[in-house]
């Protein structure tokens, strides 16, 4: 397990260094001291964040935050080096293709067409196969991922396949459906910026 | 005085009084120029959430001169001088020392009419509560801090907290506004809480209406909360009801401590809208009402 010490350091620092450990480290499970309690709340954030499930342990004035199972290298912004060992994550059999879906609407014209045409994309888009990589909604687009959703029940399935759903944080509270996201994990613009980067193709919708 | 306010007051006759306060701070971004910009901005504040008009200032400077080049000190001051100049403030002097890390702020006095005050305490049932900027610098500096925040998020918020609150106050004035304060370091809960305190009435706070800057949300959510929040949220905690749709993520962004921050206005609630209208009219584009006022409530802030 990666330990870090980051007692004596203000945020946003120990976030940074669980940052670095996962990303640049690929540690998948870590341990790290804290000497306030602002500092275990954010680290713990952003431990869940990134997938990891978390368990905190306080000791004197010293909190421990251990967060085990994540990750890491799917969330990493930058590359491994070609001689790094490869890890279950990745699969570099397949290409990877990011789709982003950018509205609750295909195209312009009519709307009610527009809906119709989502729905069947969304039901479709498996046929990509393996190399289907990672959904990402944004804009009116989160609205295919709340209570409602014509196509809710295809995106858990697809989620629960192990397709990687990210929703875009930003979108769902400008729309007020924070609440009632019912599938994929809640994103912000530096992790879809990432995947971008990551994929080998990205798909516009 | 009894209470806590953002400037002090002295009574020169029956028509004028002098107001007057100070604030300096070391640098929140990097560039010189915007950092004299916003701490200006910043001082400039307590007189606009007053109701007064700030005539003339002085500059307080710590700097470094041993390891610092002088041409930084001089972009910090020329920022300063801009946001001066826009206000329509004299700058009649100033004192600087020697100091390890630069300092920058200034001293302002200025006019206003002792009957029309604009204490923090006095918040009627039935007001509406206007906020005029959105919340997130605290969060989004964080962000910055920790190299995570895109350039154009980071010129959004410099942009934001070198934007005086000269328009906002100027338009205020026209409407029957019974309290004003500006949202600085406690965060928009801690200010509000300095309202509500002993006032004995209740608020009412709408989080989906509460303007928030682009990805403070997506940041906090990633754990870039700076620890004065949580100091924040800490110490008000036991006045403040959060419906159970407030996540801790929200809570943390209504706590966050904010720099140069928008007026928090209680104005009659049949003018709210109208406020608004006028403020958005006038370039205050990101103001909002958020809240009411109401009877009852011992003194306590219900968060929905």
């Amino acid at each position: 397990m990666k330990e870090i010490d980051a007692r004596g350091l203000a945020c946003p620092a120990p976030v940074l260094q669980t940052k670095a450990a996962l990303e640049n480290e690929g540690a998948t499970a870590v341990r790290v001291t804290v000497d306030n309690a602002a500092s275990a709340q954010n680290v713990a954030r952003f431990l869940r964040s990134r997938g990891f499930a978390v368990e905190t342990e306080t000791a004197g004035a010293e909190i421990s935050i251990v967060g085990r199972g994540g990750d890491a290298q799917s969330e990493a912004p930058v590359s491994r080096p070609a001689s790094g060992p490869e890890t279950s994550a990745s699969h570099p059999e397949h290409a990877k293709i990011m789709v982003m879906i950018a509205s609750d609407r295909m195209g312009h014209g009519d709307n009610e067409l527009g809906s119709k045409l989502m729905v069947s994309f969304v039901k479709t888009i498996a046929e990509m196969g393996e190399e289907l990589w990672r959904l990402v909604f944004v804009n009116s687009g989160v609205k295919l991922t709340i209570d409602g959703s014509p196509v809710l029940e295809d995106l858990k399935k697809y989620e629960a396949g192990g397709l990687q759903i990210l929703v875009c944080g930003t979108c769902l509270t400008h729309f007020d459906l924070l609440d009632r996201k019912q599938v994929g994990v809640t994103t912000n613009m530096l992790d879809i910026v990432t995947a971008m980067q990551l994929a080998d193709k990205v798909i516009n919708v | 005085m009894e209470r806590a306010d953002d400037a002090g007051i002295y009574r020169v006759n029956d028509e004028l009084a002098l107001i007057q306060t100070v604030d300096f701070f070391t640098p929140i971004v990097d560039d010189p120029y915007d950092f004299g910009r916003i701490a200006a901005a910043n001082a400039l504040s307590d007189v606009y959430a007053m109701g007064g008009v700030p005539k003339t200032a002085m500059n307080l400077v710590a700097f470094p001169i041993k390891t610092m080049d002088l041409s930084v000190l001089r972009r910090v001051l020329e920022g300063g001088i801009a946001v001066l100049s826009e206000a329509e403030v004299v700058l009649i002097g100033g004192h600087s020392i020697e100091d390890a890390e630069l300092k920058y702020g200034l001293s302002v006095t200025g006019f206003i009419h002792p009957d029309r005050v604009l204490a923090k305490g006095n918040i009627r049932p039935g007001d509406v509560l206007v906020l005029t900027k959105p919340l997130g610098t605290g969060i989004i500096n964080t962000a910055i801090k920790g190299g995570l925040a895109s350039p154009a998020v980071a010129a959004l918020v410099t942009e934001q907290m070198a934007t005086l609150n000269r328009a906002a106050a100027g338009t205020m004035a026209a409407f029957d506004v019974s309290a004003c304060t500006d949202v600085t370091g406690f965060g928009l809960l801690g200010h509000l809480a300095e309202m509500v305190c002993g006032a004995g009435f209740g608020v009412r706070i709408t989080a989906a209406r509460v303007p928030i800057l682009a990805e403070t949300v997506d940041f906090a959510a990633m754990g870039l909360v700076p620890a004065g929040a949580h100091r924040n949220r800490e110490f008000r905690q036991p006045m403040v009801s959060f419906a159970p749709a407030i996540d801790a993520v929200m809570q943390d962004v209504l706590f966050d401590p904010q720099t140069s921050g928008g007026l928090l206005i209680s104005v009659a609630g049949a003018q709210g809208d109208d406020l608004v209208k006028t403020l958005h009219t006038a370039g205050v584009t990101k103001a909002a009402a958020i809240g009411e006022v109401f009877d009852g409530g011992g003194g306590r802030i219900w968060v929905e």
